[in-house]
């Protein structure tokens, strides 16, 4: 399968990039939106702000070749600010205009007692399992101040309990997936999600 | 629930790891970088902290190279930092595949960096580390590993970073670092107890009961350990089930 990892140094490219290599599909770093096509996966990971990397992926012609190809089906996996991305509106500095793929905003976690940023493994709890079969411990690496607010709880397929909050872990709908953690960075149950996503589109 | 983090800090000193006492030498050579982030990776460590003690002194900072080679070979978050004092060092270790940047002298001297750096890069990616040395009473800030002692209190600047957007503090006791003597437990709990970020403990920790002993005496998120893991019979599958043992919230891994 070909996937590509769009680059636009918001982040960690190169550790998704050697995730998907170790499972033996054909990863590529893709720093021009016109080769976007012909992907079977596009991969948006990214840590960073909001603001920052929604101005870079509109300026350097990301934001139009991804909304075009997600909407023509093409398979679309976010990762952590990449799946925030997706939602209507972002808080961080200032109102930003996401994708919109998925109904929602994203605002800073407000809790009065745990410490932010939501930083570490955690378990994550499927609502929908199919991603998350044969996944051991269920511990996924997080690190994030802003959440996911999804106005549509069908889009949700696992949350997370930080402290007293719920959040948001992973969303899907139709070809688009998200996480809120980073699979990437989560040892083998990280690698057994990516395993799953793949094999269910392939 | 959240796990307790155990993060080895590694020490790079002329591309080797290496580790001393109380941030003097003579510093033992313990290993390769890569070879050892690996070996931790395999056990279940929760992230990796690399350090190049040599770089602000020398006016460079950490090379990119061994950050690089480290996230294509490893599975877990990798923190990176020494001598980062400008936003293209930064970027470039971003570039590389750092998840998260550490920043000492550039950012204790220049909090408004560490305001820069979050703007950027977001404050989950920023994390200040802080070195300090009791004097009688007062808890006293040192930057430049060490060698150079600031003329304010320790926990003033702890706030002040926080507020500019570090999104985590390790904070290291320089007077505990190496001698396995027991983390300043005093300090994490009342500190932590201020701090609306997660803080890192670091320097002096040299026993399974150590860890239970500041997991249970203070809200730190996690535990930076150095010599006991390098230079002592202690691996992160023992530690964990240690902890576990003594109910104390880690990962299976």
């Amino acid at each position: 399968m070909k996937i590509g990892v769009v680059n636009i140094s918001i982040g960690n490219v190169g550790s998704v990039l050697e995730a998907f290599r170790f499972l033996r599909h054909d990863a590529v770093a893709v720093s021009d939106p016109t080769m976007l096509e012909g992907c079977d996966l596009l991969a948006l990971a990214g840590v960073g702000n909001y603001s920052t990397a929604m101005g870079k992926l509109t300026t350097l012609g990301f934001a139009a070749e991804l909304d075009r190809l997600v909407k023509a089906g093409t398979p679309l996996l976010g990762i952590c600010l990449g799946m925030q991305l997706f939602a209507d509106q972002g808080f961080e500095d200032g109102v930003t205009k996401g994708f919109g793929w998925l109904p929602g905003t994203v605002e800073k976690i407000s809790s009065t007692r745990a410490k932010i940023p939501h930083m570490g493994w955690n378990t994550v709890n499927p609502v929908r399992p199919e991603l998350f079969e044969g996944i051991e411990n269920s511990t996924f690496y997080f690190m994030h101040s802003y959440h996911f607010l999804a106005a549509n709880p069908e889009d949700v397929i696992a949350t997370v309990t930080y402290d007293d909050t719920k959040l948001v872990a992973a969303v899907k709908r139709d070809n688009v997936y998200g996480v809120q953690f980073h699979p990437e960075k989560s040892q083998g149950d990280g690698l057994r999600f990516l395993k799953n996503l793949l094999e269910s589109i392939a | 629930m959240i796990a307790k983090r155990i993060i080895p800090l590694f020490l790079l000193k002329g591309g080797r790891l290496v580790k001393g006492t109380q941030f003097s030498g003579p510093f033992v050579d313990v290993g390769d970088p890569l070879s050892q982030a690996m070996i931790y990776d395999a056990q279940g460590a929760e992230e990796i902290a690399m350090v190049d003690i040599e770089a602000t002194s020398q006016g460079r900072c950490i090379d990119a190279g061994v950050i690089n080679a480290m996230i294509r070979k490893c599975r877990l978050p990798i923190s990176a930092g020494g001598g980062i004092s400008t936003l293209a060092q930064a970027n470039a270790c971003f570039a590389a595949g750092a998840d998260k940047i550490i920043v000492n002298t550039g950012a204790v001297a220049n909090p408004e960096f560490v305001r820069q750096l979050a703007r950027e890069f977001g404050a989950q990616s920023i994390v200040a580390s802080v070195d300090f040395r009791r004097h009688g009473e007062a808890l006293v800030p040192y930057t430049n590993s060490g060698t150079t002692r600031l003329d304010r209190d320790l926990a003033p600047l702890l706030q002040e970073l926080v507020e500019a957007g570090a999104g985590e503090i390790i904070l290291t006791s320089i007077d505990r670092e190496g001698t396995l003597s027991g983390p300043d437990l005093e300090v994490y709990a009342s500190l932590t107890a201020k701090l609306p970020v997660p803080l890192i403990a670091s320097g002096g920790i040299g026993s399974y009961d150590d860890m239970v002993d500041l997991f249970r005496q203070s809200d730190c998120s996690a535990c930076a350990l150095g010599k006991m893991l390098v230079l002592r019979d202690y691996d992160i599958v023992r530690i964990k089930a240690y902890l576990t043992g003594r109910k104390i919230p880690v990962r299976d891994a």
